[in-house]
């Protein structure tokens, strides 16, 4: 079976949804920092907790959103939850991961198929195992506060 | 979600919160609420045959599907399986507010 990588237009598809997420959510758009084709990790970058979409259909690979616990409590805040509790933080992470790649369906269409979101808090094996050598990865800003998507997507042709 | 909806709809209660589409159709027997919103990526079952189940109790219940997934083929599935309304996240207060108040008003 052919693959093919996304485009640098499709990658953009991602980078919109990451920004909005966090315009619409709050009324401050996220900063994109960088974007760029990750070089060969062995061990993906990621912070304390990650939200983690695998991806099939027409296409294969994941999404995934990973930021510090602070920026969790901040988008808590911003939804009108008080209750920062461990089981609300890694809601709140699946769902940015959640939204951003089902936003992508806008361009993808619906046969980019994904998944429920895997929520982890620390680093986990499951991330090493989901993500290809070379990744593209968006490093963002919001807040003040750091994060990273991470998109590892084939088309399969 | 919750806290905007009880906050902004005054009256409304908060009968049920399901972590999945089994959990849902569940709690729509024990509870029969007046209104139901559904993300449609959920464990279990996924969000469009949870509509078709509640469907099946109750084809008047209005059911506003809240999701993630922004392709027109979706929200059209969703609208033709019996749901009222369809809001894409990410979503303001004024708009989840707006668009609960147009599929109750709808009945």
């Amino acid at each position: 079976m052919n693959k093919k990588d996304i485009s640098e237009v499709e990658l953009r598809v991602f980078i919109t949804a990451v920004t909005e997420y966090f315009q619409a959510l709050a009324g401050e758009p996220a900063q994109v920092r960088s974007a760029y084709l990750g070089a060969d990790l062995s061990v993906p970058q990621s912070y304390d907790y990650t939200g983690l979409i695998t991806i099939s259909g027409n296409y294969r690979g994941c999404v995934y959103f990973s930021c510090r616990q602070v920026l969790l409590r901040r988008l808590l805040v911003c939804m009108g939850e008080n209750d920062h509790s461990e089981s609300n933080l890694l809601d709140a992470v699946g769902e940015v991961a959640n939204t951003i790649s089902g936003n992508a369906r806008k361009h993808f269409g619906a046969a980019l198929e994904i998944s429920v979101p895997v929520t982890i808090h620390g680093p986990t094996e499951s991330i090493r195992a989901a993500v290809r050598a070379r990744p593209f990865v968006i490093t963002i800003d919001w807040l003040g506060q750091a994060a990273i998507v991470m998109i590892d997507l084939e088309r399969l042709v | 979600m919750r806290i905007v909806l009880a906050g902004k709809l005054p009256g409304a209660q908060i009968v049920g919160l399901a972590r999945d589409g089994a959990q849902a159709v569940m709690m729509f027997k024990a509870h029969q609420p007046d209104a139901v919103t559904m993300d449609l990526t959920m464990p279990n079952m996924d969000g469009i045959r949870c509509i078709e189940e509640i469907m099946a109790i109750n084809s008047d219940v209005p059911i506003l599907v809240i999701s993630a997934l922004a392709d027109k083929a979706t929200a059209i599935a969703a609208l033709r399986k019996g749901a009222r309304g369809f809001l894409n996240k990410p979503f303001t207060e004024k708009q989840l507010v707006a668009a609960l108040k147009e599929v109750i008003s709808d009945e």
